[in-house]
């Protein structure tokens, strides 16, 4: 009071206004000093390192994926997916790309950070060509247990897409024994193709498309290792001139399915995972849910907290005084 | 509408915001020009106010203050930032695909065994000079393709060398049987088919042996030559033991029996500038590559990356002045007291400048 005695002694009864108006901005002042000092905090992550491995042994040509009406084969279906799959991998998350024929996985380059080298990897991908196979066999036990070796040295998790299909089949239907450690790495096999069967294009030499494999074309049994069992009972069976019978194999192997069971059994033996590819977001969800995420830190900012009081702030100011009354109720009191 | 459109596009070329539906707020930016932060107070008659362009310009400047608290406040909230933008510059450097041989003897160390205790094999000792001669080489753009016993595309043309060397890293992994070295070249040349640029343009082919080239692949790559004029090195890493590219051998000079001296000779034969270096050791191999880098040195234009830069908290800095400014003006703000009786005609005749 006696401040307001002074000035009105000087001549001016003039009162400093500190009302509701002057607190909100103060406070907006103090919150844009907060959001100006606000700490970056860090949060973490889930990036993933991950190997993925294509199968491109001739059954990855069948058409039996459709995209906007057009057939698709499973080759381009499986690498649609691969680029969605980079695409939508957190920064950090590291990806290396492999083929696999024959009874190999072929590691083209080792996992590369996914945000800097996305252009370089999304072409790798998309450069995948089934001309890249080496061998026709199509040993695809084989060639997972190949790719968990390699997955380990890498420390990374294996997808592997394939549709399953032996080539020649497995001797007496058994998978070989696996020498590593089941779920020492992580990861999923991932099921390429419808499940009934189709026909399998065939190629010339000169990588032009002739047609189709007939039954005759491929091996419908495996006759290495001993014969089956059920041998003696089949036509024309010599212990030692025909121990697997006297006739020609016959069977379905020129047409090719996934292999969903075989597949099954191929990933609880390695302790891998197992999803049927069936469009980009539910590969990305099955590789989230089978992969194991390493924990990066990322900074982020938190000045946006802060700034947000300060702008609820002003606006409350400035809207409070847009719709009260435009004009003074009264006249100040005399 | 043209030129609106051209304007926006030029701002969003160089400017983004990470969170384009917060700039709605924007519209408050309106409020300040309907409301003050000052106690509205009537005065008896509108008469007793003085013209005065000072206090007139004052309130003027503190609603354009309001106005702008909340438009850099918005700005910031949304992530207003630079984008990240690409410099073009000149250097020294080509455009370069690898072409690496996978084949399994590249597994051996150069005695043509497997190494044993200090020796490299050929593969590793390769990999690590290359991943040397790729980080000497800062503007390149390379390309890394490889065959064995079919040609693999593994990276196309890019500028970030840390996936190159990741697929360096790669070639010292077990390899196939064969060495179809013809379909690797031609692979190798097709990366450069849809390539207008002017740079100097290699191919670095990296092999420890060769075979026969088919007729109709050599046709293919004849054909691939004349059309995309690159440079052609060819690194051999020669075992000890197996025959020279160079010279001549004393029995038969067939391609059958001399596939490395043949494939020598028919790369002499396209009429590209062509040289093929002979390692017989690591040590060769680093004076091959360094041969290479030296010669590779022509005018390149890159592109070089700056950085994406944040601007939200000069955003907020700006915000701050404003407010402060307001602050100050609301601290200045005066309101008339009820006075006493005897000095009311005073107290009316100062109202507050700033009421308005």
């Amino acid at each position: 009071m006696n401040r307001v005695a002074r000035v009105a002694t000087a001549g001016a009864p003039l009162v400093p206004a500190r009302d509701w108006r002057f607190w909100l901005l103060l406070v907006a002042l103090l919150a844009l000093l907060a959001a100006l000092l606000a700490p970056r905090v860090a949060l973490t992550r889930p990036a993933r390192d991950i190997l993925l491995v294509i199968d491109v042994t001739g059954s990855m040509n069948v058409r039996d994926y459709a995209t906007g009406g057009a057939p698709q084969t499973r080759l381009a279906a499986a690498k649609q997916a691969a680029r969605a799959l980079l695409a939508g991998l957190p920064c950090q998350s590291r990806l290396g790309l492999g083929i696999f024929t024959e009874r190999r996985s072929f590691l083209l380059f080792e996992p590369a950070e996914v945000c800097e080298n996305f252009a370089a990897i999304d072409g790798a991908i998309d450069g995948l060509d089934w001309r890249m196979a080496w061998e026709g066999d199509s040993y695809v036990t084989s060639g997972v247990h190949a790719a968990l070796a390699l997955a380990a040295g890498l420390k990374s998790d294996l997808v592997f897409m394939t549709d399953g299909q032996e080539a020649p089949p497995l001797a007496g239907g058994r998978l070989p024994a696996f020498d590593g450690k089941p779920g020492e790495v992580a990861g999923l096999l991932v099921g390429v193709g419808r499940t009934d069967p189709s026909p399998i294009p065939k190629f010339d030499q000169d990588g032009r498309e002739v047609g189709f494999y007939s039954e005759q074309d491929v091996p419908q049994e495996n006759r290495s290792g001993p014969p089956p069992e059920d041998a003696p009972s089949r036509a024309g069976w010599n212990p030692r001139n025909a121990p697997w019978g006297g006739e020609p194999a016959t069977g379905t192997e020129h047409l090719s399915g996934m292999r969903e069971e075989h597949l099954r059994a191929l990933a609880a033996q390695t302790g891998l995972g197992f999803a049927p590819l069936d469009g980009a977001p539910g590969l990305i969800a099955a590789v989230e849910a089978d992969t194991r995420a390493r924990p990066v830190v990322t900074r982020i900012d938190t000045a946006a907290v802060p700034a947000a009081l300060a702008l609820f702030c002003l606006g409350v100011l400035f809207g409070l005084g847009a719709i009260s009354s435009r004009r003074p109720g009264r006249l100040p009191v005399q | 509408m043209s030129w609106a459109g051209s304007i926006l596009d030029g701002l969003t070329r160089d400017w983004g915001v990470d969170h384009p539906l917060v700039l709605a707020l924007m519209a408050l930016a309106l409020l300040p020009f309907l409301a003050t932060p000052f106690v509205r107070r009537g005065i008896p008659s509108a008469a007793l106010v003085p013209v005065d362009p000072l206090s007139r310009a004052v309130a003027a400047a503190l609603r354009l203050a309001g106005c702008l608290a909340i438009l850099a406040l918005v700005l910031g909230l949304a992530g207003l930032h630079r984008r990240e933008q690409s410099v073009e510059r000149e250097g020294t450097g080509a455009h370069l695909v690898l072409l690496f041989d996978r084949s399994s003897s590249m597994d051996n160390s150069f005695a043509d065994r497997a190494p044993t205790g200090d020796q490299e094999s050929k593969s590793a000792a390769a990999k690590r000079l290359l991943a040397e001669f790729v980080a000497r080489r800062p503007h390149d753009r390379i390309g890394v393709a490889a065959f064995s016993t079919s040609p693999m595309p593994v990276l196309p043309l890019t500028d970030h060398h840390e996936v190159v060397d990741a697929a360096i890293d790669a070639i010292d992994r077990p390899g196939l049987a064969f060495t179809d070295v013809g379909r690797g070249l031609a692979l190798a040349f097709s990366y450069f088919a849809d390539d207008t640029d002017e740079t100097s343009r290699a191919v670095l082919l990296v092999s420890d042996g060769a075979a026969l080239i088919d007729r109709r692949v050599q046709d293919a790559l004849r054909d691939a030559a004349a059309r995309t004029p690159v440079h052609l090195y060819w690194l051999f890493l020669r075992s000890r033991g197996s025959p020279g590219i160079f010279e001549v051998p004393p029995g038969e000079d067939t391609p059958q029996a001399n596939p490395e001296r043949h494939l020598h000779l028919f790369l002499q034969g396209l009429g590209l500038p062509y040289r093929a270096f002979e390692a017989t050791s690591p040590q060769a191999v680093a004076d091959a590559i360094a041969e290479i880098d030296r010669q590779e040195t022509r005018p390149i234009r890159y592109v070089e990356r700056v950085p994406r830069r944040d601007l939200a908290r000069p955003a907020f800095m700006v915000a701050g002045f404003a407010v402060a400014l307001l602050l100050a003006a609301k601290l200045a703000e005066r309101r008339l007291a009820p006075a006493r009786r005897t000095r009311a005609p005073a107290a009316e005749a100062a109202p507050a400048r700033r009421a308005a």
